[in-house]
């Protein structure tokens, strides 16, 4: 009751703010500052959140993720429909529209886009759009996608920053011979279907943009978007020193406010502490072989894993390290997920349950085992030493072994890694990605757990082509209901973005797939 | 001309120990668990792409084959590409290293302009309020990790004050020595201590020495009896400290690149570690173990000229 109130009472308050007295305002240039640059601006070939999180600045898509990232709006296409057998996606383009340099955006450039993002060997994201077989154009506005098989997620995916529209001639026309060597030269001097063009880009220091001056879509006053000129990202990897500058006043707008300095910033003067919905979860991930090198592992036991589940407080957790922040796990996707299924706390706080099932697992004196931390990372070590507490009760003996990234994830990929602290965030508006490296086992072995339930697969595999939308829930429903009784993890809690803005800042957004929306922007003079 | 004979024997012994360092980084570096497509693709990776990118970056090659290719690439002076940034690492290097040095620089210079008078007012006032002031305020200094030091002096001069921008580089040579003036501040401030405290005492013993008692009884006069005879031989152990300190300056400038938000090398380095960024890691390491080297030599160099015994 008391989250529906507080619900309600922001979305009024949100309302509010965009739709208030405010009339826009055009000009200047937006400071932003990052934790970390960017590495390589090419919608296909980029490997890392640090990209895909801006990507959506600088080339347009031709289905555009709502703000609430859950539904569907036109992007470069004004139109589209599925066939109802399912296999073919008829998509109408705008009328008029145009890349930065004045080009129009024709359909062989979307076909090109489209066929370059589904090539299984470019990238790593192609597997979005493996549904795709074919793509091919009908006049000046048509284009036809013809799928392998029926997939449900294909709207969705053509909102997924890879399956941006490039312009293929000039593209092509950039130097080097392989699509690599092209996307490296064309990505360094780029032009743009999006709201910004890119101006300079001083790697590991500042990447400005510039408002692209053929962009199609419209301010609330009549006239082309983007209102502002330009943006300035700064890279300022120091938590502290981010939110100084913004204090400061030399930088408009700061990501990733550490959670103890949310409540500090809400209180700010000329500070507009936003905490943007967000499909990212934390959560521990067990390995559950029967034996991990040559010792037997405990957490092989599925009532061993649900005891350990029991034992933790996650509320103390939550308000522990999120500085209350977060909010309570109610399956293993976020809720912001669509078909998320879940309406209670999975695992509430229950220490003789716990105590009885690891009784009746057979482990009533406990045992020891261990967590691999991110060595200097004070959230991972606040959980643990929470979790580390918890399970004591429960006669678990944890070791905490802190390790740098790199190491972690070689233990996590090799199966060779015990327990193991994570987040998730989705890329697409669909719950087929977290579903499938989470629960489908062919992909990564389930989080590299080694945990495998045939049904799940099968469900998962059949999701991915069910198109009617009643039954996709179910299986989802069904899979999460397998998942979260006997998953290999331990769900902990589920987190917003925590942007803090200058007052001055108005119309940006944070969708919860993360994606960094600066084309409704505008500063307030 | 033992000096120059000295100078060029001291170049030769540079190479060898550049060579060790190579192989060592090389070596050190593959030793780390994780690599370098992992590291870049994150936990989503599927196994395949893992391989086909440590494959074309020729990762999946024998260690000594990689050893051959990457010392060929050395010698004909081509660093590679950064597999994070993609871009050649000469390029990143040539970026990154100015900032640094720039930054050290204003440290040591900052370090020397405190702690030389300072040491003399000190040593000169033994025992007096002056000298356990100055002690003291360097004995907090010396102890005050420089990730806090400097928190506190962004939060002081830069957010309340503002006298200074909170972090960043400038646009031009005097907008950087202003941006830079801060973290320069803060790293000095444990090598002034450091300096200080070795001066102090040198200083001290000089004073005492017969020398000087013979300096003043000849009836020099003061100024010249400190800056001729005291400071010079004073200095010749303070320099020797002050080369060795340009690596912890430099081990000091990766924090402070962090906290102050400069785009230097030790930034790079930290990035490139943590993304196992073998080229960057190899390439930022041969150019410091130069810088390093070349410092050393620096301070042998000046050590031989204040003291020629050290030459022969």
């Amino acid at each position: 009751m008391n989250t529906l109130v507080k619900a309600a009472l922001s979305a009024a308050l949100l309302v509010g703010t965009s739709y208030g007295a405010l009339a826009v305002e055009r000009g200047g240039t937006l400071k932003y500052g990052r934790y970390a640059d960017s590495l390589f601006l090419d919608p296909v070939l980029n490997d890392a959140n640090v990209d895909i999180w801006v990507l959506s600045n600088l080339y347009d898509t031709l289905i555009l993720p709502t703000d609430d990232g859950k539904g569907l709006k036109p992007g470069l296409a004004t139109d589209w429909k599925v066939s109802d057998d399912g296999l073919t996606v008829t998509l109408t383009l705008r009328d008029g529209i145009k890349f930065s340099d004045g080009s129009p955006i024709t359909p062989a450039d979307v076909q090109w886009s489209l066929k370059r993002a589904a090539d299984p060997k470019k990238g790593i994201w192609n597997f979005l759009v493996g549904s795709i077989q074919d793509v091919t154009t009908e006049g000046d506005h048509t284009v036809i996608i013809k799928l392998k098989n029926t997939d449900p997620a294909i709207l969705a995916a053509l909102t997924v920053f890879n399956t941006a529209i490039l312009p293929m001639k000039a593209f092509e026309a950039s130097e080097g011979t392989t699509d690599e060597e092209k996307a490296k030269s064309f990505s360094a001097h780029p032009i743009s279907s999006g709201p910004f063009v890119l101006k300079s880009w001083d790697h590991g220091q500042s990447m400005k943009l510039t408002r692209n001056e053929n962009y199609w879509a419209k301010g609330e006053d009549g006239k082309p978007l983007p209102y502002l000129d330009g943006i300035d990202f700064e890279v300022i990897p120091d938590d502290a020193t981010r939110i100084l500058k913004l204090q400061s006043g030399e930088i408009d707008g700061a990501e990733f406010i550490p959670y103890a300095r949310v409540d500090e910033l809400k209180q700010a003067d000329g500070i507009d502490m936003k905490l943007y919905p967000s499909t990212r979860v934390e959560y521990i991930t067990m390995n559950v072989r029967p034996k991990i090198g040559d010792k037997d592992n405990p957490l092989s036991n599925e009532k061993v894993r649900q005891a350990m589940n029991y034992a933790i407080n996650k509320e103390a957790i939550i308000q522990v390290v999120t500085h209350g922040v977060g909010s309570q796990m109610t399956s293993f996707m976020s809720s912001a997920t669509p078909l998320h299924k879940g309406d209670k706390p999975l695992y509430p706080y229950d220490l003789d349950k716990a105590k009885q099932l690891m009784k009746d697992a057979g482990f009533e004196n406990g045992f020891e085992t261990s967590l691999l931390v991110l060595a200097g990372n004070q959230d991972e070590i606040g959980i643990a030493t929470a979790v580390q507490q918890m399970w004591g009760q429960i006669g678990i003996k944890l070791d905490l072994q802190q390790v740098d990234n790199p190491s972690r994830t070689q233990q996590y990929r090799d199966g060779t890694f015990t327990m193991r602290e994570a987040a998730w965030t989705d890329d697409i508006a669909d719950p087929n990605e977290i579903a499938s490296y989470f629960v489908y086992s062919p992909t990564i072995g389930a989080l590299h757990s080694g945990w495998k339930n045939d049904e799940a697969d099968k469900l998962f595999e059949a999701s991915q082509k069910e198109i009617d939308a009643a039954k996709r829930a179910d299986q989802y429903a069904k899979m999460q209901d397998i998942y979260n009784s006997s998953g290999p993890i331990v769900p902990l809690y589920e987190t917003p973005y925590p942007v803090a803005l200058s007052k001055k800042v108005q119309g940006f957004v944070q969708i919860p797939l993360g994606n960094n929306i600066f084309g409704a922007a505008w500063l307030q003079k | 001309m033992p000096l120059l004979a000295f100078i060029f024997r001291r170049v030769l012994q540079t190479i060898p120990t550049i060579a060790f360092i190579l192989v060592v980084t090389f070596i050190l570096v593959r030793l780390l668990p994780g690599d370098p497509a992992s590291a870049m693709l994150g936990d989503r990776a599927i196994d395949a792409d893992v391989q086909r990118i440590n494959a074309k970056l020729g990762l999946d090659q024998p260690i000594p084959v990689q050893f051959l290719y990457f010392s060929k690439a050395v010698f004909t002076g081509d660093l590679g590409n950064s597999i994070g940034l993609k871009l050649p690492v000469i390029e990143l290097i040539s970026r990154r290293l100015p900032v640094t040095l720039m930054l050290t620089g204003m440290a040591a210079l900052i370090a020397l302009l405190v702690a030389v008078p300072l040491s003399f007012v000190a040593a000169l006032n033994r025992g007096g309020a002056p000298d356990a002031i100055i002690r003291g305020t360097f004995q907090i200094g010396l102890s005050m990790p420089v990730f806090y030091v400097g928190l506190v002096l962004l939060t002081v001069f830069a957010a309340k004050l503002r006298w200074f921008p909170v972090g960043g580089y400038g646009e031009n040579f005097l907008d950087d020595l202003y941006h830079l003036f801060l973290p320069a501040t803060t790293l000095a401030l444990s090598l002034s201590a450091v300096l200080m405290r070795n001066l102090r005492a040198a200083i001290i013993g000089v004073v005492g020495a017969d020398y000087v008692d013979f300096a003043r009884a000849k009836g020099l006069r003061a100024r010249v009896i400190m800056t001729r005879h005291v400071l010079r031989n004073a200095l010749i152990s303070t320099v020797t400290l002050f080369g060795l300190s340009i690596g912890t300056l430099l081990g000091g400038a990766v924090i402070t690149e962090t906290v102050f938000a400069i785009p230097g090398a030790g930034r790079l380095m930290i990035e490139a570690i943590y993304g196992r960024d073998y080229p960057v890691i190899q390439g930022l390491t041969i150019a410091l173990a130069l810088l390093v080297s070349f410092t050393f030599l620096l301070t042998d160099i000046v050590q031989a000229w204040l003291d020629p015994r050290v030459a022969r």
